[in-house]
Order: C-alpha cells, then sequence, then structure tokens
C-alpha cells in the first residue's frame, strides 16, 4: 500500500515544505553591515563615557569632535595621507615581491629554508622601529627610510605565510602531479601557488596594517616634514589635540577602506576555498 | 614453482585452489569497446623501507603478470604492501630487487610519457578549476612527455555526461557532494588517455551506497574504454564483481599468496551478485583473507 507522506504528517503541517530561510542577499547584506554595527557601537561608548564623565579634551577628545575636525581640514588630511599611502603601499609590495621569491626558494629547498630561518628570526626579534635612523643615515630625507620601514614590517608575515601556504600543499594532489611527471614549475603554478593564495591573502590583510604602522614609524623617527606620522607628531609635540587625533582618525580609515578593498579582491580570487563561505556552507550539489 | 597469479580455469564453479587463465579479453562485449590496455610485468619485486636503524620488509618477491586491458584488484589486510606495490608500478617509490615493466618500460619512463594514470584515495581536485577543468588537469602538465593522446573536449564532455555530471561542468568541487567529486576524479583519469590505470583505494571514503554506486560506474567506464587496471580495495564484493582477477596480499613481508581469476562474464551488472559464482569467489577470497589473518 502506498501511502502519501503529507498523509502521515501532523495535521496542519507541510513535510514538502522546506523549513523557511533567510533568503542568500540578506544573509549577505546582513555580513556587509556587521562591521559597521561595531564600530558604531564603539564610538557610541566612547562619546557616552566622554561626555558622562567629563573627560579633558586634553586627554580624550569625543569621536565627534574628531571628525568634525577632520571634515573641516580635507585638504590639510589628504595631502599629508598621500605620502603615508604612497610609503607605505611601496612598502607593502616590496615586502610582498621579496616574500614571494624567498618564500619560493625556501619551500623548494630544505638548505635554502635552514639557511633562510636564522635571518627570519634574527629580523622578527629585533625592534624594527630602531631600524628607522639607520635607514635615515643610508638613504637621507627620502621616501626610502619610510618605504623600508614599512617593507621590514611586513616581510616577516608575508615570508612565514607564503612559505607554509606553498609547504602546505595536499600530498594527494601532489603525488598525482607526480605520477604523470609534471615539473617543479608545472607543480608550483597549477597547485603550490593556487594552494597558497589564502595563506597569502591572510598575511595580505594583516601586513595593510603594518604597512601603515612602518610608514608612520618611518616618519616619525626619520626626520620626515610630511605624512600623517609627521602631523600626529606636530600634534602631540603642540598639543595639537584635535590633529592628533585627526591623523589617528585618517590613517585608521585608510587601514579600514584598504581592508575592505582587499577583502573585495580575496572574496572574487578565493570564491573557491572554504573561507569565503556564509555560514551554513556552500550550496552543494547534494 | 608457479607463481600464485597465474592459476588455470577449468570452467566450474571455482574453488580456492582452482585459478586459471582468463578466457576472453575483458573489455566490453561488442564492438564499440576499444582496447588501449598495456601490459605490466611485476617480477621478482621486493622493497624495504628504512625505520631508523632498521628495514621494514614491505615487498617480498612480488610476481605478477597482468595482460593488456586486464582489471586486477589487490587485496588484503593493513600495511601488507598492496598501495606500495601500486606505486612501484606507478614509478612514484624505488625498489630494491626485481624488475617492473610497463608495456615494456620501466616505471620511471612509464611516469614521463604518460603511460600511467592514478586515481588516488581522496578525489584530490584542485578547488579553484571547475568540473571540466579539473578534468583536463592531468593533460595539462608535461605535454611533451605524452606518447597517448588525451581524450578530446567532445569526448571529455561526453564522459562527464555519462557519469551524470552533464550539468555540473563549471561547478567548482566545494559545490559537489563527495560521490560527484570522486566521479570527477574518475573521468580525470580516464581523460589522460593512459592504457594502465592504478587506482589506490577510490572509494573508501564514500558511504556504502555511493560506493555500490560507483563499482558500477567504474565498471561501465573500464568496459568501454578496455584499460588495464590494478585497483586496491579493502572490499571483497568490490573486488569480485569488478575484477579479472583478485591477487590477495598477506603482511609481514607483503606478498601474494592467492590469486582468484573471477570467472563472471561481461559486461557485469548488480543482478550478478546474486550468481552462484559471484558468492563462490567472494567465500574464496574470504576465506583466503582469513588465513592471512590468522597467520
Amino acid at each position: 500500500m502506498t501511502t502519501d507522506a503529507t498523509q502521515q504528517s501532523a495535521p496542519g503541517t507541510d513535510t514538502k515544505q522546506p523549513p523557511p530561510q533567510r533568503p542568500q542577499h540578506v544573509r549577505r547584506s546582513a555580513m556587509a553591515v556587521a562591521p559597521i554595527v561595531g564600530l558604531v557601537v564603539v564610538f557610541a561608548i566612547w562619546e557616552f563615557y566622554v561626555r558622562v564623565f567629563d573627560i579633558s579634551r586634553l586627554t580624550l577628545p569625543t569621536p565627534s569632535s574628531i571628525l568634525v575636525h577632520v571634515i573641516e581640514e580635507p585638504g590639510f588630511y589628504w595631502r599629508h595621507a598621500q605620502v603615508t599611502l604612497y610609503e607605505a603601499a611601496l612598502g607593502y609590495g616590496l615586502a610582498l615581491g621579496a616574500s614571494l621569491i624567498v618564500a619560493t626558494f625556501m619551500a623548494h629547498s630544505r638548505f635554502v629554508e635552514r639557511s633562510s630561518m636564522p635571518v627570519i628570526v634574527l629580523l622578527q626579534s629585533t625592534p624594527v622601529a630602531v631600524l628607522a635612523p639607520v635607514f635615515l643615515i643610508w638613504f637621507g630625507f627620502t621616501y626610502w627610510p619610510k618605504v623600508l620601514v614599512a617593507a621590514v614590517f611586513c616581510y616577516i608575515p608575508f615570508t612565514i605565510n607564503q612559505f607554509t601556504g606553498l609547504r602546505s600543499v595536499d600530498p594527494n594532489t601532489y603525488e598525482l602531479l607526480r605520477s604523470v611527471s609534471a615539473s617543479r614549475w608545472e607543480i608550483f603554478w597549477k597547485l603550490r601557488f593556487p594552494q597558497s593564495l589564502p595563506y597569502l591573502f591572510s598575511a595580505g590583510r594583516l601586513c595593510v596594517g603594518l604597512s601603515l604602522v612602518g610608514a608612520v614609524i618611518g616618519e616619525m623617527f626619520g626626520g620626515s616634514t610630511e605624512g600623517l606620522g609627521n602631523t600626529a607628531r606636530v600634534g602631540q609635540t603642540r598639543l595639537l589635540i584635535d590633529q592628533l587625533w585627526g591623523s589617528i582618525f585618517v590613517l585608521a580609515f585608510i587601514g579600514v577602506i584598504a581592508n575592505i578593498l582587499l577583502a573585495a579582491v580575496e572574496t572574487r580570487v578565493l570564491r573557491w576555498h572554504s573561507s569565503q563561505d556564509l555560514p551554513g556552507g556552500p550550496t552543494a550539489a547534494r | 614453482m608457479t607463481s600464485p597469479c597465474r592459476a588455470a580455469y577449468d570452467g566450474a564453479v571455482p574453488s580456492p585452489t582452482s585459478g586459471g587463465s582468463r578466457t576472453a579479453a575483458p573489455t566490453a562485449a561488442g564492438s564499440s569497446a576499444r582496447s588501449i590496455g598495456a601490459p605490466v610485468s611485476i617480477r621478482g619485486v621486493s622493497k624495504w623501507f628504512p625505520t631508523g636503524r632498521d628495514f621494514l620488509h614491505a615487498l617480498d618477491e612480488v610476481d605478477i603478470e597482468i595482460e593488456p586491458g586486464e582489471f586486477v584488484s589487490l587485496i588484503g589486510p593493513s600495511g601488507c604492501g598492496k598501495s606500495t606495490l601500486l606505486r612501484v608500478v606507478g614509478g612514484l617509490l624505488p625498489y630494491e630487487l626485481g624488475t617492473v615493466t610497463v608495456d615494456g618500460n620501466s616505471p620511471a619512463q612509464a611516469r614521463d610519457t604518460k603511460q600511467i594514470g592514478f586515481a588516488p584515495q581522496t578525489p584530490s581536485l584542485l578547488g579553484w578549476r571547475t568540473v571540466r577543468r579539473n578534468v583536463t588537469l592531468l593533460a595539462e602538465v608535461n605535454r611533451r612527455g605524452a606518447i597517448h593522446p588525451p581524450l578530446g573536449e567532445r569526448e571529455i564532455l561526453e564522459l562527464l555526461e555519462s557519469v551524470g555530471l552533464g550539468d555540473f561542468l563549471d561547478r567548482l568541487p566545494k559545490e559537489l557532494s563527495g560521490g560527484m567529486q570522486q566521479r570527477v576524479s574518475l573521468v580525470r583519469c580516464f581523460a589522460l588517455g593512459a592504457p594502465v590505470l592504478l587506482m589506490d583505494e577510490p572509494f573508501s571514503a564514500l558511504d556504502e551506497i555511493t560506493r555500490n554506486e560507483m563499482r558500477y560506474l567504474l565498471l561501465d567506464l573500464w568496459e568501454r574504454t578496455g584499460h588495464t587496471v590494478v585497483f586496491v580495495t579493502h572490499s571483497i564484493p568490490e573486488a569480485v564483481i569488478l575484477s579479472d582477477r583478485v591477487l590477495v596480499m598477506a603482511t609481514k613481508p607483503g606478498r601474494v599468496v592467492h590469486a582468484e581469476t573471477i570467472t563472471l562474464p561481461r559486461p557485469r551488472s548488480a543482478q550478478m551478485e546474486d550468481d552462484e559464482r559471484y558468492l563462490a569467489h567472494m567465500r574464496n577470497v574470504r576465506r583466503s583473507l582469513g588465513e592471512v589473518s590468522a597467520r
């Protein structure tokens, strides 16, 4: 005897109907709005704390007053932001390029790996800020001391992550390619490099902030007369509190925007990777 | 001494002591089947693995002669050297004694000339490539070495459609179920156009229902193409329904102790699982495995 499934279900329920779910675009929109919600909450608490406890403007101005100041001086901040952005971007690019070359050699040779590790540990243990005056002596009052400080800040995370990514190859896939005598170059381009991209993007996001920190430290210690590091330093020495905090806000804003742009690229490039799945997993044809 | 891998078949319901040469080529019935298989010869192969100061004797004088287009399964307890033997044939592991030839070439030469297709335990698909591009992966590398042309785009599409993936050509692996991923892996193996295919427990990670479905899908693919297949498995039903010969291996050291020639006609189907011959072969292999485990 055949029985209709709906006849067996409890009265008023329809077993053929899937459980209600929020549409995909709603879930994506919610994910996009989430970081803004976090920022608004932090700023609201800050604003509330300063106003309620009547904190001195010299100690901590309200976020609203800082924002007003920045909006009133767009040309000033834009001019200095361009300098810092240029130094940070160049340092970021240099570190990325150098780490790709070094990590590739390290991933392919145990000897290179072992000989590179002490240098990496040495760089990692050295407070990079102290290199700024050294670079100033070497390169004078040019962009290069700041660019190099930014590059040194980014180099280690890039190299370590890229090396780990290049080495973390699925052994079965590696063996599969070896079974048809794929060359090292083919294995690199078809397997190692694409598989290392999640590691590279992870380092890339971390290094966005680090490159800005490097550029700012370079400006502060490198005898600079331009850039947001310089405006912050001048603000601190002359008690221009709005300028000090304005520089910090603009730096943070640049960092956030750069991270958002990088995240957008990452979403596109790594759409195959599980890190890009929304909660609930991919839409599998199962 | 006669190798256990070359027993004779007398036409009767097989017993554990009987065996036999194959009475017919293992390709599909019908004129449409194309046999591109190549012979594989394994003679007196021994292999040791260094373990600190000692050595593990992984394979001991293994002798197997595989005819072109034959489907041979290796079955045995864990650690008996099935996968090691497969990798030795595939040129992925060196061996210390004996000779291995694939269509007259050494394993390394066979690998360099892309005469061997390999299907690992996991589908091993590249997550960033679509189904279509995963299937062509092996054909894209070492192009100059290949002496057998890979399947053309039209043939690959036909294969993908025949395994039910025609609507998923541009999907990424993460959008496929485990069974579908394994189907892509199988098609990739066949698409290489290599005469010898080595399969290392390709269905071990699948659930029983999918696994059962996959073995008939593999049968269908193989019966249409006629490659030589060396198939490693832990499943007796799988080995019996798929193979022309099932080689039972023992452990410590790894060696072939029994060869079961499967007398079921081809093409094979799920209905044959009720056939008395199928059940007899199952009993023989199981008994042989039992003896191996009891040692």
